[in-house]
């Protein structure tokens, strides 16, 4: 006899996925993963030319909108009705699906997942703030990037763990990947992850504002380290023309975390502040200048924050 | 305007002679506290601090700062001057206050 729990459809609290890949769906946004180059059709378009343009796109859904706004979908069902129907050169507004199920483009991937579990659609379009057609959202989007981002954390991992070491770096190529360990208030050495990194950097030709924003965000994490954890780890991987920079640290913990990424607000002591920091504008000021900033912290596995900066792949060489 | 010119019109001393001792200054910015030196969005600054510590070289160095200008005649730790030997930033000294010497800087500027 099955069991019905075991083959029940798995959700992904059930499945207890790695932390890694939690909190990877949940920092990536449905706008980093979803498909921008669109083909659509408008309403007067017929049923036939949407069919080759599936065929010839290799895609198995259309959307329909006109000036950014969203009327249907014309999906592979919809073109079989109406081949059966001999309604084939009809216009798609008589046939495309509406009532659609939509993504917003701020949404977190997790509840994107979750859409695509909960109902039985390919794809879901997604639209912005202003209710505009900006992209569209596919299983395979997913895949793809969710295995970039994994094979990311593999490396870092391997490199971490000894098993691999990190390419070498002969400043020609875009790859690459920094660790630093940062131990509690030793100010001797703090900052020396940030400057080494904006030397790499420059070497790689990337953009000066890039390099320091990027520079900046290093310090920053790098300061808070210091200050304010019982250490950490710091790191900077600069693949695909993202640099991701990853501060983890051993405790205690952010008790919370709105209140700490607040300006002007901070916990350092005077000692600290004597030195030109602590003034409660670490964690807002690399927001400001991370594309994409996350924080995640518990008193029992600390605290770890990751901001990414898209950096101009075209300035920087292939290798 | 450039450091070279700085030390030219003004006889500050300088402990380090920089990659950027040439560069044209594009900001001025003042200022003790490095994070309010790490918001400033603008390259080739040069900073005017009286904050004594290799945290404000290697702040300077992280933004991009042409060098660093320790006012109120601080002696300085030869770390903090090997600091900026190592990165390759401009580091002087004045007895001037802040305050005093910003307004140095601004009778060059505007002498230009």
């Amino acid at each position: 006899m099955s069991d019905p729990v075991a083959s029940a459809p798995v959700s992904l609290d059930e499945e207890r996925p790695s932390l890694v890949l939690l909190e990877l769906i949940h920092r990536m946004k449905v706008r980093d993963v979803m498909t921008r180059e669109l083909c659509v059709a408008s309403r007067q378009t017929s049923m036939r030319t949407a069919q080759h343009l599936m065929r010839d796109r290799a895609i198995s859904g259309i959307p329909i909108a006109e000036h950014g706004r969203l009327y249907g979908l014309v999906s592979i069902r919809d073109i079989i009705g109406a081949l059966e129907g001999g309604t084939i050169d009809e216009p798609c507004q008589k046939h495309m699906s509406t009532g659609l199920v939509v993504l917003e483009e701020e949404m977190p991937l997790a509840f994107a997942i979750r859409y695509f579990s909960r109902y039985d659609y390919g794809r879901f379009p997604v639209l912005n703030r202003e209710q505009m057609l900006v992209g569209i959202l596919s299983q395979r989007d997913i895949n793809r990037v969710l295995l970039r981002e994994l094979a990311g954390e593999v490396k870092r991992l391997e490199v971490r763990t000894g098993v691999a070491t990190a390419p070498e770096d002969d400043g020609a190529g875009k790859y690459m990947l920094r660790e630093f360990p940062v131990a509690r208030l030793d100010f001797e050495n703090a900052g020396k992850a940030a400057n080494q990194i904006r030397v790499l950097l420059l070497e790689r030709q990337i953009a000066p504002k890039e390099v320091r924003r990027v520079s900046v965000a290093v310090y920053e994490l790098e300061m808070n380290l210091c200050v304010h954890s019982n250490g950490g780890v710091l790191s900077c991987l600069l693949a695909n023309g993202r640099a991701e920079i990853v501060a983890r640290d051993r405790g205690p913990g952010i008790p919370d975390i709105e209140w700490a990424c607040r300006d002007g607000t901070s916990t350092a002591n005077a000692w600290v502040r004597s030195l030109g920091f602590g003034a409660g504008m670490g964690l807002p000021n690399v927001k400001r200048v991370a594309d994409e900033f996350s924080i995640v912290s518990s008193p029992e596995s600390g605290t770890t924050v990751r901001a990414t900066v898209r950096v101009d792949e075209s300035a920087a060489p292939e290798s | 305007m450039t450091t070279g010119m700085i030390v030219q019109r003004t006889g500050w001393d300088v402990l380090t002679k920089g990659n950027s001792f040439d560069r044209h200054i594009r900001k001025i910015v003042a200022s003790d506290l490095m994070s309010d030196v790490l918001v400033v969005d603008e390259d080739d600054l040069l900073l005017l601090t009286s904050l004594v510590s290799d945290q404000v070289v290697r702040t300077a160095q992280v933004v991009g700062a042409v060098g660093v200008v320790v006012v109120n005649g601080k002696l300085l730790p030869p770390s903090m001057v090997s600091v900026a030997n190592g990165l390759g930033i401009s580091l002087l000294t004045t007895r001037l206050s802040k305050y005093d010497a910003c307004v140095a800087l601004h009778r060059i500027m505007e002498a230009k």
